[in-house]
């Protein structure tokens, strides 16, 4: 007869998958195909109504345009700036555990507390940013028309205008998230090995471009990956900020309407479990797609056996 | 084809001096090991030589031009690492390619896609310089493959052949057999001699293994505790070394070292046993060192040891003598057919000829005789 063995060693994760991972999400599919909210003794089975209203309706158009948005501001930048700053504090001595210090604290920070820090820094009257912006009136300052109009009137309402709005949101979200690239980003050159630099000096790698083109990047490329896709994961899941600068639904003409507020405003606020649960369903569907297209390039491209 | 001089090198590294005023004269088209152990400052030198390393004072001249402050990319000197330090996402042809991409291609024209397309000429030349020392390093069939995909042995050659690409004045090589197979080192020792004769430029050699710097070099600089006790060719070194430290860290198995008394009279005592010793004039305690293939078996020698342990080579036997006196065994060579009649414990009769005592003083300098002496039998 043959062993049952093997069932006793992958049984226990094997559990736990389901019971914490796979039933989860198929209770969430299943869930986004009725209209079904919490109290509630029954629901009707809706089909596709859920993810029709989710592709034609403009909230949640404006949901996509928002969190799109956020995500291809927000990526690039920390990825960015993160090298940037990796590199920066990579080829410094004596002072560089002090700047990763400094640029980790946001990372640390509890977003909902410095968002009532940024809240008071991007007020429109009292504000630092404007206060700022308005002692620069009256210099050359006002050549650029975008400055001039603003001593004219006011300054934006950094966070209450429309058309500010998610680009302020972003700034902050760069703001706090390039700290942890960097992190990342330093781990990955500690881990190149100098006897590259010297191979590279030695064949002519003569300007810091060369040597970043020669050995730097290319040896950086997994951990680019990595961190490009947590990145990305990272900023579909903007939450806390949101929640924290409009708790009543979304922003200004609901342009920082993202979607993990979507989730929550939908399902939690309104009750509206089936529509919360569709949108989490697409929301997965993108984040599977990313890792997936993560897998492919790690296998494919960036790894050198 | 370079003559590279190294003038009063001193480096430290905090506190710790590494180098402390070594100068080298390396003559052009010559194989030069800097052999020593581990810690001694053999490493820094070539790279102080390189240039990737700064010396604290000192000059290096290659072809009579002072380069101590040139950068390495400009003294045109090609080195080859323990590492190999190949580019893993490169293919073995690019790798290749990349010191003359890095020194005959403007930036334009080392553009990716773009670069091949305006610049075709130098594009094609730099592949036919490649494929040319492929052929020279049979590794043709190799120059898709990455590194990761490449032996030790493979990359090596890959290693070889990148440093080989551009004709550069000299070679430096960084314990470049260290991380390769026993029986590859071997192979590879023969195949980079070759390569000396054929290409006849200058190898600066560094290694910790005094069999590859007896092996392959012209000449080899023994260094220790960050100076160059001697520099000679390897029979030089190895039949006449200057120092104990020297005598001791050349040779395998190592030197026989054995306590004796200088008479002051030409005469020495070792062991109870009394043996000419022209080059000593004065009493004092002095050291004797006879290789292991200069003890031989005689049924009438003077000494005798008992045998510990029998290392058997095949061609060569070599057996540990225990003897009172003495907390070292003595390692003597012997033919396999003498080492037969003796089994372990036995005790074994054997002597030496005072020729091939070498001696040194209680400070560990050599005594030398300004006449030969042969033992009157």
């Amino acid at each position: 007869m043959q062993s049952r063995a093997h069932l006793w060693f992958i049984g226990p994760a094997m559990a736990l998958m389901f019971i914490v991972l796979l039933i989860p999400i198929l209770i969430a599919v299943g869930l986004s195909l009725t209209d079904y909210s919490l109290g509630n003794q029954g629901a009707e089975f809706v089909g596709l109504e859920n993810y029709e209203r989710i592709f034609t309706r403009s909230t949640y158009e404006k949901m996509f345009v928002a969190t799109f948005r956020y995500v291809f501001v927000v990526v690039p930048l920390t990825v960015g700036l993160g090298l940037g700053a990796a590199l920066l504090i990579h080829s410094l001595g004596r002072f560089g555990d002090l700047y990763k210090t400094i640029y980790f604290l946001p990372v640390m920070a509890a977003l909902i507390a410095m968002a009532i820090v940024w809240e008071f820094a991007f007020h429109p009257t009292i504000g630092i940013i404007n206060s700022t912006l308005e002692k620069g009136c009256g210099t050359f300052l006002e050549a650029w028309p975008w400055y001039a109009k603003g001593c004219e009137r006011t300054f934006p309402l950094w966070l209450n205008d429309r058309d500010y709005a998610i680009w302020t949101v972003s700034f902050i979200g760069v703001w706090q998230g390039f700290g942890f690239n960097m992190v990342l980003y330093l781990a990955g050159l500690t881990s190149i090995p100098p006897q590259l630099y010297d191979a590279a000096e030695m064949d002519g790698a003569t300007r810091g471009w060369d040597r970043f083109r020669l050995v730097t990047w290319p040896l950086l490329g997994p951990t680019t990956v990595f961190v490009v896709t947590i990145s990305f994961i990272r900023s579909f899941q903007v939450f806390d900020m949101v929640e924290a600068f409009y708790p009543q639904g979304g922003g200004p003409s609901k342009s920082v309407f993202v979607m993990m507020f979507a989730i929550y405003e939908k399902g939690i606020q309104q009750n509206l479990m089936g529509i919360g649960a569709a949108i989490t369903v697409v929301f997965l569907a993108f984040v599977m797609v990313l890792t997936v297209i993560q897998r492919w390039l790690v296998e494919r491209r960036t790894h050198y056996v | 084809m370079a003559r590279i001089q190294l003038d009063q090198i001193e480096k430290r590294f905090g506190d710790t001096p590494v180098l402390k005023g070594v100068s080298l004269d390396i003559q052009d088209g010559e194989f030069v090991t800097l052999v020593g152990p581990s810690g001694c400052g053999k490493s820094t030198l070539l790279r102080i030589l390189s240039g990737l390393e700064a010396a604290d004072s000192g000059r290096v001249v290659i072809d009579d031009r002072d380069v101590t402050g040139v950068r390495p990319a400009d003294r045109n000197l090609a080195m080859v690492f323990q590492s190999y330090a190949l580019y893993p996402h490169l293919t073995v042809a690019e790798n290749m390619m990349t010191p003359l991409r890095m020194r005959d291609l403007t930036p334009v024209q080392r553009m990716p896609v773009v670069g091949p397309l305006i610049a075709r000429g130098p594009h094609r030349d730099m592949r036919k310089q490649a494929s040319d020392v492929a052929e020279t390093l049979k590794i043709t069939a190799l120059m898709d493959r990455k590194p990761g995909q490449l032996s030790g042995g493979q990359r090596q050659r890959v290693a070889l052949g990148r440093a080989m690409v551009r004709k550069p004045l000299a070679f430096l090589m960084d314990e470049p057999l260290s991380n390769l197979d026993a029986a590859l080192r071997v192979h590879m020792r023969a195949e980079l001699s070759e390569l000396h004769r054929r290409l006849k430029a200058t190898f600066v050699y560094v290694t910790h293994d005094q069999a590859e710097a007896l092996t392959m070099s012209d000449r080899m600089a023994v260094m220790m505790h960050g100076d160059i006790l001697q520099v000679g060719a390897p029979d030089e070194i190895y039949l006449d070394p200057n120092t104990l430290e020297v005598a001791r860290f050349i040779g395998s198995p190592a030197i026989n070292t054995l306590p004796a008394e200088a008479q002051g009279d030409g005469l020495l005592h070792v062991l109870g046993v009394s043996k000419p010793a022209p080059m000593t004039t004065t009493r004092q305690p002095v050291t004797v060192g006879v290789r292991p293939e200069h003890l031989v078996l005689k049924e009438a020698g003077r000494f005798s040891g008992t045998v510990r342990h029998r290392e058997n080579l095949g061609a060569d036997v070599f057996l540990h003598l225990e003897m009172a006196g003495l907390q070292q065994p003595l390692v003597l060579r012997a033919t396999p057919q003498d080492a037969a009649r003796i089994a372990l414990g036995d005790n074994a009769a054997f002597d030496f000829d005072p020729a091939d005592m070498l001696v040194f003083d209680a400070q560990g300098g050599r005594l030398r005789a300004t006449t030969p002496a042969r033992e009157v039998a």
